[in-house]
């Protein structure tokens, strides 16, 4: 079933597993189990991350998610009007922070994850500034039914 | 938040959400460095129950590992699906030796 919802959430860290659960459910019928854990924590991160960073943890904010089905892919967006992230960061974030010395335990990361999980869990991640707006957008391809 | 017990001398931290994300991460830490501060160094934390963890999460229990520090050790229990994902992506799994179920983990440890 193609389609485009709009989510509003406010700014408060425990909407976020509510958001969570509502894109899961709506991206369902669609996905393996495998690429929902992947989505649902890609748009995790990326929410949080606009509720921590963008707006500092203020709440009474709004922030705008959409989820749109294609034939063989789901966009997920998260916009909101914060003060925008730098896009290095986004950029720069892979599975590099992951190449830590694991006898080392003090050179472990704490923070700083989300974006790398994003860009690891998703297939194309876009982040858009623009004068009042920020957007990021994730897409996740249907993965091809097998041939065989 | 959090159950615990000891059993042959280790730790078993059992955590009771589903879920341990950026909102639920503060207590998390907070319960769980109360727990080893009582002096422990071999911890199981059992992830049972849990469905879902974020890098707030994962940073949390990372935070508790340095806090034990090198000489302890912190091991994961019962992590399935999404939890176990998350730590093969992140390389933690690496870090969290991950154990079946607790009994598993104790055996482990213990012996």
């Amino acid at each position: 079933m193609a389609g485009a919802v709009q989510l509003l959430v406010d700014s408060d860290l425990d909407t976020v597993a509510l958001v969570a659960r509502a894109v899961r459910a709506i991206c369902s019928d669609r996905l393996s189990e495998e690429d929902l854990d992947a989505i649902e924590l890609s748009l995790v991160e990326a929410t949080t991350n606009v509720i921590k960073h963008g707006y500092n943890g203020r709440s009474g904010e709004t922030l705008k998610i959409g989820v749109a089905l294609h034939s063989d892919r789901v966009v997920i967006e998260v916009v909101d009007t914060a003060p925008p992230m730098d896009a290095a960061q986004l950029e720069q974030a892979g599975e590099e922070r992951f190449d830590f010395d694991e006898t080392n335990i003090e050179s472990l990361p704490e923070g700083g994850m989300g974006l790398a999980l994003i860009r690891m869990n998703m297939d194309e991640v876009e982040y858009v500034a623009q004068k009042r707006q920020n957007r990021l957008r994730m897409t996740k391809m249907f993965a091809k039914p097998s041939t065989s | 938040m959090i159950n615990h017990e000891v059993r042959e001398g280790v730790l078993v931290a059992r955590v009771e959400e589903k879920r341990v994300d950026a909102a639920r991460a503060p207590d998390f830490k907070t319960e769980l460095t109360r727990l080893i501060e009582d002096g422990h160094q071999q911890v199981v934390l059992d992830l049972s129950k849990v469905e879902f963890v974020d890098s707030s999460g994962l940073g949390a229990i990372v935070a508790t590992l340095k806090r034990i520090g090198p000489r302890g050790s912190l091991a994961v229990a019962g992590a399935t699906g999404a939890v176990e994902r998350l730590f093969k992506l992140t390389r933690m799994d690496k870090v969290f030796p991950l154990h079946e179920d607790v009994d598993a983990a104790v055996r482990r440890m213990a012996g």
